[in-house]
C-alpha cells in the first residue's frame, strides 16, 4: 500500500497534485473538531471584520469566524457528498451488473425502474420530499433521498460494460469451470468495471455536493448546520454581496472548487493505476 | 514389452470414454413471427476411446464448433439439443451430459476441460494469471493454498513456462505463452477428457508446432482423451489418431488419420485431401464448385450432392447412413468409388 502510494506520487503528477490538495482540504476540515467556538454559536465575535491577522478569512455578519465556519462546512458537505456517492454506487453497481449479466426478465424489470427514474426531475422531487417530511428531515434522510435519485445513469453505463463482458471468452470459460453467478460478477467482472465506478463516483460526488449547495442556498435544509451551501444562504440573507462582505462568499466557493479539483485529479490518476494496461504504459513498460 | 505398456498406460481399456448417440442440436429461433431452424448438428454418432486424440475437420460453418460445444454441454439458447445423448465415462461412472446436469457441473474442469475458440483471450485482462488458476481449478483439487500453488508451479514448469508468469497480467505475455497458459489451465486438474476448439488457430506455424507438441505430450503423460476441432488439415495430420469429417452438420467420414489421408472414401474428403499442397507438386489445385449449404434450408438426401461429381439420382432423395467400411465409417451411396477417380 505504502509502495503503491510512493510510486503514484513519483510517476504521476496528477496524482501528486490531487493527493496534496485533497489531503490539505481534508486536514482543514478535520480541524473543526478543535474549533475554539461551537460552530452554531452566533454574535460572539465582532461582525463584518475583513480578513486580518486575527481573523484570517474575516468574520461574518452573524459574528462568526469564516475560517472555522468553513472548516465545519467542508466537513459536513463532504460527509453528505460521500454518503450519497457510496449509497448510490452500491445501487448503480448492483443494478447495472445484475441486469447486464442476467439479462432477460431481470434486465427488463430493473431497466424499467431505471428508465422511469431517469425521467423524473430531481430538484422538484427533493423539494416535495422536503415539504412532506419537513420535521423529520435530517441530513442522512436527505442523503438517502439524493442517493435514490442519483444512480440511474450510471447503472445504465455499468450495465453496458457488463453486457459486453458477458460474451467474452473468459466469462464463458468461468461459467464452464463452474463459477457461480456472484463469483463471476465479483471476481471476473468487478475489476473490469472498477475504473468506470471510480469515474462515475467522482461525477456523482460533484453532483451531490452541487445538489447540497443548491438546496441549502434555497434554504431547503437544516440551516443551523454549517455547510458550504448553508454559508452562502446566510450570506445572501445578510445581503453580503451588497454590503461588500465578499469574504463570506468567496472563501467557501474557493474551498469547494479546490475540493472538486483535488478529487477529480485523484480519480483520473487512480483510474490509471486500477487498469493494469494504462498503468504500465504510463511507466513506460 | 514393459516399455510399450508405459507408453500407452490406458489404451487397453476397451470401454469408450465418450459416446455420442444420434445427437441432433438445432439453433431454434422464433423472432417477430419468423421461425428459423438451423440444423447445425444433425444425427451425429461417435465414440472416443481412452487415450485417443480425435480430430474433427470441416469447412467454416459446417457445424463443427456447434458439435463440440454440444458435446461439452456448453450450449446456450437458441442452440438446443433436440434428440440423442452425450455420455461420458469418468472412472467407470457413466455421466449423461444432458440428463445429469448437477453431476456434470461438478465433473467439469476436474474430469472434463474445455479450451474454447479464441482461447488467446481466455484470461481476464485486468487480473493476474494466478487468479485464473485459483478460480478455475482450486476447488476441484481439494488442496491447501500452499500445496495448490506448488502444484500449479510444477505443472507450469512441465509445460515450459516460468512460474513467474503467475504474477503477470495477460497483456504482458506473448501470444504463444498465453496459448500455453490456456492449455496449462485446462490440464492442471489432469482431466480425463479435453475438448479443444481451434487450439492453434491464430498462431504462427512455429508456435503452432510447439503447442501441438505440448498438447500431445500432456495427453500422453496423463493418458487422457482429446477431441479437437480445426479446419487446418496439417494439424490433424500432426496429432490426431482418428479424424471425423463434418459436412453441413453431419459426420460424413471417420477413420484412422493415415487411412483417411491415404484412402479417402467419401468424395468430399477426397477433395479436401486433394486440395492440400504437396512438396514437389506444382500442379494447380482444383477448387470444388459451389459453397457449403445453408443449414437453415439444407439440400434433400445427401447434403453434399449439389457439389458432388459422383452424385446419382439416389443421392438427391435418400440420405446415406454412416456405415462401417474398411477401417472407418463413411456416409455415401458411392463410398469407395472415389478411390478410382
Amino acid at each position: 500500500m505504502f509502495k503503491i502510494l510512493r510510486d503514484l506520487l513519483r510517476y504521476n503528477i496528477e496524482f501528486a497534485i490531487g493527493f496534496v490538495l485533497t489531503l490539505a482540504i481534508f486536514l482543514f476540515a478535520l480541524a473543526h473538531f478543535w474549533a475554539p467556538l461551537p460552530d452554531n454559536a452566533i454574535y460572539l465575535l465582532p461582525p463584518d471584520m475583513p480578513p486580518s491577522a486575527q481573523y484570517w478569512f474575516g468574520t461574518t455578519s452573524r459574528g462568526q469566524d469564516v475560517l472555522w465556519q468553513m472548516s465545519s462546512a467542508i466537513w459536513n458537505t463532504m460527509l453528505f457528498g460521500l454518503s450519497v456517492t457510496i449509497l448510490s454506487r452500491l445501487l448503480a453497481v448492483a443494478v447495472g451488473m445484475i441486469s447486464g449479466y442476467l439479462g432477460g426478465k431481470w434486465d427488463e424489470f430493473l431497466m424499467t425502474i431505471n428508465d422511469t427514474m431517469i425521467a423524473l426531475p430531481n430538484i422538484p422531487i427533493l423539494l416535495l420530499v422536503y415539504f412532506v417530511m419537513r420535521d423529520q428531515m435530517s441530513w442522512p434522510v436527505l442523503a438517502l433521498t439524493a442517493a435514490l435519485l442519483g444512480w440511474n445513469y450510471d447503472a445504465r453505463l455499468i450495465r453496458s460494460v457488463t453486457l459486453s463482458l458477458r460474451n467474452r471468452e473468459f466469462t464463458r470459460h468461468a461459467v464452464f469451470a463452474g463459477m457461480s453467478v456472484p463469483q463471476i460478477l465479483v471476481r471476473q467482472h468487478l475489476p473490469y468495471v472498477m475504473p468506470v465506478i471510480f469515474f462515475t463516483a467522482m461525477n456523482n460526488l460533484i453532483w451531490a455536493i452541487g445538489l447540497e449547495v443548491t438546496l441549502s442556498v434555497l434554504g431547503f435544509s437544516d440551516i443551523n448546520r454549517p455547510t458550504i451551501g448553508g454559508m452562502i444562504y446566510w450570506a445572501n440573507q445578510h445581503q453580503a454581496i451588497i454590503a461588500g462582505i465578499w469574504w463570506w462568499i468567496a472563501f467557501p466557493i474557493i474551498a469547494v472548487v479546490l475540493l472538486f479539483l483535488g478529487l477529480f485529479l485523484l480519480a483520473i490518476s487512480v483510474n490509471e493505476y486500477i487498469d493494469p494496461r494504462s498503468r504500465l504504459s504510463r511507466m513506460g513498460a | 514389452m514393459l516399455a510399450a505398456v508405459e507408453n500407452k498406460p490406458a489404451s487397453v481399456e476397451a470401454k469408450p470414454v465418450l459416446r455420442v448417440e444420434g445427437l441432433k442440436a438445432y439453433y431454434q429461433m422464433n423472432y417477430f413471427g419468423v421461425r428459423r431452424e438451423v440444423r447445425a448438428v444433425d444425427d451425429v454418432s461417435l465414440t472416443i476411446k481412452r487415450n485417443e486424440i480425435y480430430g474433427i475437420a470441416g469447412e467454416s460453418s459446417s457445424g463443427k464448433s456447434s458439435l463440440i460445444k454440444t458435446i461439452a454441454g456448453a450450449i446456450t439458447p437458441p442452440l438446443r439439443v433436440v434428440e440423442g445423448s452425450v455420455k461420458f465415462d469418468f472412472g467407470g461412472k457413466e455421466l449423461d451430459v444432458y440428463a445429469q446436469r448437477p453431476a456434470m457441473k461438478a465433473a467439469r474442469w476436474k474430469h472434463l476441460s474445455y479450451v474454447m475458440q479464441g482461447s488467446m483471450n481466455v484470461l481476464n485482462p485486468v487480473r493476474k494469471v494466478k487468479h485464473a488458476f485459483h478460480d478455475f481449478a482450486f476447488k476441484h483439487m481439494g488442496l491447501s493454498e500452499g500445496e495448490f500453488r506448488a502444484r500449479v508451479e510444477s505443472h507450469l514448469q512441465r509445460i515450459g513456462l516460468d512460474p513467474r508468469v503467475l504474477e503477470s497480467y495477460p497483456h504482458q505475455l506473448s501470444g504463444g505463452m498465453r496459448q500455453r497458459l490456456t492449455i496449462g489451465l485446462a490440464t492442471v486438474c489432469e482431466p480425463e477428457f479435453i475438448i479443444a476448439d481451434e487450439p492453434t488457430t491464430a498462431l504462427d506455424v512455429l508456435v503452432q508446432q510447439d503447442v501441438l507438441a505440448l498438447i500431445k505430450g500432456v495427453q500422453q503423460r496423463m493418458g487422457s482423451s482429446i477431441i479437437f476441432v480445426t479446419h487446418d488439415m496439417t494439424v490433424h495430420a500432426a496429432i490426431a489418431d482418428r479424424i471425423g469429417i463434418v459436412y453441413a452438420g453431419r459426420l460424413v467420414e471417420e477413420g484412422p488419420t493415415l487411412d483417411v489421408f491415404q484412402r479417402p472414401q467419401h468424395p468430399y474428403t477426397a477433395h479436401l485431401i486433394a486440395s492440400l499442397p504437396r512438396i514437389g507438386d506444382t500442379r494447380k489445385r482444383v477448387a470444388l464448385g459451389g459453397k457449403p449449404p445453408n443449414l437453415a434450408d439444407p439440400p434433400s438426401g445427401c447434403r453434399f450432392h449439389p457439389r458432388c461429381p459422383l452424385a446419382v439420382d439416389k443421392c438427391k432423395s435418400e440420405n446415406p447412413p454412416l456405415l462401417a467400411r474398411n477401417t472407418g465409417r463413411v456416409a455415401c451411396w458411392r463410398a469407395g468409388e472415389v478411390e478410382a477417380a
